[in-house]
C-alpha cells in the first residue's frame, strides 16, 4: 500500500509534465521518466498510457525521419500491451490508436491519406461508441473530419459544436487526477482555424 | 504512549538512515562509436531514481543503497545496457551502447516471404493497396500476380509461382486450410478468389519455402488473417458492371457478427462488351460470407467464419471436328466453414486450436460430349492445435499437431456406361520450429514436419532451416533450405492409390532492404522436384521429377518522387518437367521465362482521386505443336497488357473505382488447341486460347451507410 501511495505521489508530477510538454526535448525528458516508472511498475497502466502517447507526440515534432518511424513503431508496441491490460480505459485506448494513426497519415499524407483516413475514422467512431464524453475522442475527431471534409471542398458541419462539447469536457477535467487529461492543446489550435 | 514513541523513534531512525545510505551515481554514457549518447535513459533497474544524459552524454542522480544494484540503460535504436554497481563503485562511469537487435517477435524470414499489413517495415500495404492497384480487378489472387514470382497465366487466374503448378498454391484462413479458394468457371476462363481482400487484416503470402506449419503445398501459401472484433456498426452495399453486393457489422459488447451478401452477373456486361462466349444461360453467382467475433477478455478470441457460393451457367459450344454441338451446363456449389480459438496464459503461452470443413459440389452436363454427366463432390475436415512460447528473449518455440480428413466422389455417365470412383484419406502432421539468436545479428529457425499419409502409408519427415543475418540500415540475408511435400491431385489419386507424395527440395536466399518508404529485394532460388505423376503406357507412376531456379526482383518505393508509388517486380525462371503426359523433360506449358510489372499509383488530391497504371510483361509461353517433334516444341509471342485504374471519393460515404485491363486491346495467346484437318490427315487445325474479350472494363460503387464509418469499403 505504501509503495503504491508513494508511486501515486512521484508519477503526478510526471503527468505534470506530459501535459506541458511542447518541445522535442521536453517530451524526451518525460519519456525516460515515464519509462523508469514504467519498468518499475508494470501494473501501473497508466505509465504505458502516457509512454504511448509521448511516443506519438514525439513522432509529431521529432524532425528525424529514422526516429519518426522508430516511436511510432514503438508507440504500436505500447498500444498492443494496452489492449492485454484489464484497468485501462478503452476509449483512451482507441483515441491513442487514432493520434498514431493520424502521425502515420502526416508523415506523407498524399500516399498515407488513402491508406488510414478510412481506419482514422473508424477508431475515432468506436473509442465515442465507448465513451461519447471522451473530450480527447471528440475533438482529434472533429478536427480530423475537418481536414478531408476540406479535402473534398465541403464543410464539417459540426465542427464548432464539436470544439464547444469538448472545451467544456476539457474545462470540468480534475486536473489533479492520475487519468488522462491532454488535449486541452488541440481544442486551442482547432479554434485557430475556425 | 510508549508503543507510539518507539513507532516514532524507529519511524525517524529510518529516514535519518536512509538518508545516510543515499549516494550519487554518475558517468558518461558513449555510442558505438565511443562518442557521447545525449538523452539517454539512466537509472536503477526496478526504482524510478534515474536521469537522462545531457548533450555531452553526461548523466548525475542520487539513489538509495540497496544490496543488488543493477544501473541499466536505455535509448531509442540501442539494445539495453545493464551492469552492476555498489556505492562504492558509482561515479566516473563509463557506459558503451550498442545498436538495437530485433526482437525475437519481429523476426519475419524474408526468403520467399511477402508480408502484407503486419509488423514489419514492408506490411504497410493493406486492401485498399490491393484493390487500388490497376489490374487487380479488386480480386486478392489477380493483384498478387503483380509480385515476383507469380506468372502470368491469363487464362487460368490461379497462382503459378516459380515455375510450379496451381495446385501447388494453398490457401489458409485464420491457419485454417480452405480446399477450393477459387470461384468456379469454365474452361479458359479465368478464377477469381472467393473471398474479397476487405475481409481480411493480415496477408502473408509466400513464394516459396514456407512455414513447416503449413501444409502440402510445394510452391507457395496464402495465409489470410480475417479482421478482429469491430466495436462499431458497419452497413454498406455496393454496385458494379457484374452485380452488386450488401452487408454490414453488428458490434455487441464483447464481440461482433457480420455478414456481407454478393450476387454477380454477367449479362448486362456481356451484352455491352463483345466477348468470345455464347451464353445460352449468362455465368451467376450468388455468395454469401459471415462471421462472428468473440472476446471474453483480452487475452482470449473466438472467431467462426462461414462462406457459401452457388455459381451456375450454360455456355454454348460450337461443332468441331472432333465433337457435335453441345450446351455445357455448370452448376456449383462450395461451402466453407472454420472455427477458431486463441488463447495467451499469463505465463506467456499462446494457444491456438481450429477446426474447418470445406465442400465443394459440381454437376455438369454435357461436359466433354453432347448428354454426357459429370458430377464431384469433394469436403475435407481440417483439425489443428498449435503451442507457442517466448522462453527468453533469444529462444521461441511452436509445437502444433494437425489432421485432413478428405472424401472424394466422381460420378461420370455416357449413354448406358456410369464411371465411379471414391477415395477417402486422411494426413496427419506434426510440427515444430525453434527460432533463436545465434549473435546479436544472426537468427536462425530450425523446424520439421514430420507427416504421415493414409492413402499411400508413406511417412515423411520435412525439415527446415533459415537464416536471417541483420546489417546495419535496413539490410538483411535470408537463406532458407527445406523439403516440402504433396499428394498428387485426387484425380490421380483416383485412378491409382498407391502414388508416392511428390516432394521438392528448395534452396532461397536473398537480400533484402527495407526502410520507412522503400523495399528492395533480389532473391535466388532452385528447386528440386522429385516422385512427380507420370503417365507411362497409359498407366500412372511417381517416376516424374523436374527442377525450377530463378531469380526474383522487387523494388517498391513511396519516396522517389512526392505523391507517386510505384512497384518494379521482375523474375527469370528456368522451369523443366518431366511430369503427366510429358516424354521428355520439357519447359511446362504455364511457364515463362521472364515476367515483369511495373505499377505506378499518383494520389491526386485536387481531384480527390488515385490513379494507378500497370504494365504487364511476360515472354511466350511453350506449347506443343503436335506437327512437330518433341513436346513444348513452340513458343507464342509475348504477353503484354496495359491497365488502369481510377479511384475516386465522391464524399466520405461514397467511393468510385474504375479499371479497364488490357486497355491497348492486345491480342494475347497463352496457348493453342490443334484439332485435325479432315481435309488432310497429315495437317492440323490450330485455335489460339485468348481472353474472351480483348478489355475488360470494371466500374463499382461503394456505398457506406452507417453513420459511424467513412472511407471504409469493408462490411466486416
Amino acid at each position: 500500500m505504501l509503495s503504491i501511495v508513494v508511486s501515486a505521489q512521484d508519477f503526478a508530477p510526471v503527468v505534470h509534465n506530459v501535459n506541458k510538454a511542447q518541445e522535442v526535448s521536453d517530451y524526451i525528458q518525460v519519456r525516460s521518466q515515464l519509462e523508469r516508472f514504467q519498468l518499475a511498475q508494470p501494473q501501473l497502466s497508466l505509465a504505458t498510457y502516457y509512454l504511448t502517447y509521448v511516443d506519438i507526440q514525439l513522432s509529431l515534432v521529432t524532425p528525424d525521419a529514422d526516429k519518426k518511424t522508430k516511436y511510432l513503431a514503438e508507440a504500436e508496441t505500447y498500444l498492443n500491451k494496452l489492449s492485454e491490460l484489464k484497468d485501462i480505459d478503452k476509449s483512451e485506448v482507441f483515441t491513442l490508436k487514432g493520434l498514431r494513426l493520424y502521425a502515420l497519415m502526416a508523415s506523407d499524407p498524399q500516399v498515407n491519406g488513402p491508406k488510414y483516413s478510412g481506419e482514422i475514422i473508424s477508431v475515432y467512431a468506436t473509442a465515442l461508441a465507448i465513451n461519447p464524453n471522451n473530450p480527447r475522442a471528440i475533438i482529434l475527431a472533429a478536427l480530423f473530419k475537418d481536414d478531408m471534409a476540406k479535402y473534398l471542398h465541403k464543410t464539417y458541419e459540426s465542427f464548432p459544436k464539436d470544439i464547444e462539447k469538448a472545451s467544456v469536457l476539457f474545462a470540468a477535467q480534475d486536473s489533479t487526477m492520475l487519468t488522462p487529461t491532454w488535449g486541452k492543446s488541440w481544442v486551442d489550435f482547432a479554434l485557430s482555424k475556425k | 504512549m510508549k508503543k507510539m514513541s518507539l513507532l516514532l523513534l524507529l519511524l525517524y531512525a529510518g529516514v535519518f538512515s536512509s538518508f545516510a545510505q543515499q549516494f550519487k551515481v554518475e558517468g558518461k554514457v558513449l555510442n558505438e562509436q565511443s562518442k557521447p549518447l545525449p538523452n539517454a535513459n539512466v537509472f536503477i533497474k526496478g526504482t524510478i531514481d534515474g536521469a537522462s544524459t545531457d548533450s555531452l552524454g553526461n548523466f548525475s542522480f542520487t539513489t538509495n543503497k540497496q544490496v543488488e544494484m543493477t544501473l541499466c540503460v536505455r535509448m531509442l535504436g540501442y539494445a539495453e545496457f545493464n551492469t552492476q554497481i555498489s556505492d562504492k563503485k558509482s561515479t566516473a562511469l563509463v557506459l558503451n551502447m550498442k545498436p538495437d537487435n530485433i526482437t525475437l517477435d519481429n523476426v519475419v524470414v524474408s526468403a520467399g516471404n511477402f508480408r502484407v499489413k503486419g509488423n514489419s517495415q514492408f506490411g504497410k500495404m493493406s486492401a485498399v493497396d490491393i484493390v487500388t492497384t490497376a489490374g487487380s480487378t479488386g480480386d486478392l489472387y489477380h493483384s498478387l500476380r503483380t509480385l515476383p514470382g507469380a506468372q502470368m497465366v491469363g487464362e487460368s487466374g490461379k497462382l503459378f509461382i516459380r515455375g510450379g503448378d496451381s495446385n501447388e498454391s494453398q490457401t489458409y484462413i485464420d491457419e485454417m486450410h480452405v480446399l477450393s479458394p477459387y470461384t468456379a468457371t469454365g474452361d479458359n476462363m479465368p478464377v477469381r478468389g472467393r473471398y474479397s481482400p476487405f475481409m481480411f487484416e493480415g496477408i502473408n503470402f509466400s513464394t516459396g519455402a514456407s512455414s513447416s506449419e503449413y501444409a502440402q503445398g510445394l510452391s507457395s501459401v496464402l495465409a489470410l488473417n480475417t479482421k478482429d472484433v469491430s466495436p462499431i456498426i458497419k452497413i454498406g452495399v455496393n454496385a458494379s458492371s457484374v452485380g452488386f453486393s450488401g452487408g454490414g457489422t453488428r458490434a455487441f459488447e464483447k464481440g461482433s457478427v457480420s455478414l456481407n451478401l454478393d450476387y454477380q452477373n454477367v449479362k448486362p456486361y456481356y451484352s455491352i462488351v463483345p466477348n468470345k462466349y455464347d451464353w445460352v444461360k449468362p455465368y451467376q453467382l450468388f455468395s454469401g460470407s459471415g462471421q462472428i467475433r468473440f472476446n471474453p477478455n483480452q487475452t482470449t478470441v473466438f472467431k467462426t467464419f462461414v462462406g457459401y457460393d452457388k455459381t451456375s451457367f450454360i455456355q454454348h459450344i460450337a461443332s468441331s471436328t472432333n465433337q457435335p454441338t453441345r450446351n455445357l451446363a455448370f452448376n456449383d456449389e462450395n461451402f466453407y466453414l472454420n472455427s477458431t480459438f486463441q488463447k495467451t496464459t499469463e505465463s506467456g503461452y499462446k494457444i491456438f486450436a481450429g477446426g474447418a470443413f470445406s465442400l465443394k459440389n459440381q454437376h455438369v452436363d454435357d461436359a466433354l460430349i453432347a448428354t454426357d454427366s459429370y458430377r464431384n463432390k469433394e469436403w475435407e475436415i481440417h483439425l489443428k492445435t498449435k503451442v507457442s512460447k517466448r522462453f527468453a528473449d533469444f529462444l521461441r518455440l511452436n509445437v502444433g499437431l494437425e489432421n485432413f480428413f478428405r472424401h472424394n466422389d466422381i460420378v461420370y455417365s455416357y449413354a448406358s456406361t456410369v464411371h465411379t470412383d471414391s477415395i477417402n484419406h486422411s494426413i496427419s502432421a506434426l510440427f515444430a520450429s525453434a527460432i533463436f539468436n545465434i549473435n546479436s545479428n544472426l537468427y536462425a529457425e530450425l523446424s520439421d514436419r514430420v507427416e504421415y499419409t493414409s492413402i499411400n502409408n508413406m511417412w515423411r519427415s520435412n525439415p527446415r532451416l533459415s537464416l536471417t543475418y541483420n546489417m546495419k540500415n535496413g539490410v538483411h540475408f535470408s537463406g532458407v533450405v527445406g523439403q516440402y511435400t504433396q499428394l498428387p491431385e485426387n484425380k490421380y489419386l483416383l485412378t491409382k492409390n498407391d502414388l508416392r507424395t511428390e516432394n521438392c527440395m528448395q534452396y532461397v536466399g536473398g537480400i533484402y532492404y527495407e526502410t520507412k518508404n522503400k523495399v528492395y529485394r533480389a532473391e535466388t532460388y532452385y528447386k528440386k522436384y522429385n516422385d512427380l505423376v507420370l503417365e507411362q503406357s497409359s498407366s500412372l507412376t511417381s517416376d516424374g521429377y523436374g527442377y525450377s531456379k530463378g531469380l526474383d526482383l522487387f523494388f517498391n518505393d513511396r519516396a522517389l518522387f512526392k505523391g507517386f508509388e510505384y512497384m518494379l517486380a521482375y523474375s527469370f525462371n528456368l522451369a523443366k518437367r518431366k511430369y503427366l503426359d510429358y516424354t521428355e523433360l520439357s519447359t511446362p506449358q504455364y511457364a515463362t521465362i521472364h515476367n515483369a510489372t511495373v505499377s505506378i499509383k499518383y494520389n491526386i488530391p485536387a481531384l480527390k482521386s488515385i490513379l494507378g497504371v500497370t504494365n504487364r510483361f511476360a515472354s511466350g509461353r511453350p506449347y506443343h505443336d503436335p506437327s512437330k517433334s518433341g513436346i513444348m516444341n513452340s513458343t507464342t509471342g509475348f504477353y503484354n497488357s496495359v491497365d488502369l485504374s481510377l479511384t475516386y471519393l465522391v464524399s466520405q460515404k461514397v467511393i468510385i473505382y474504375t479499371s479497364a485491363t488490357n486497355l491497348l486491346g492486345r491480342q494475347n495467346t497463352y496457348n493453342y488447341n490443334f484439332t485435325n484437318d479432315t481435309t488432310n490427315p497429315d495437317r492440323y487445325m490450330k485455335t489460339p486460347v485468348t481472353d474472351s474479350s480483348k478489355r475488360f472494363f470494371y466500374i463499382g460503387i461503394f456505398i457506406t451507410l452507417s453513420g459511424k464509418t467513412a472511407y471504409d469499403v469493408s462490411n466486416f
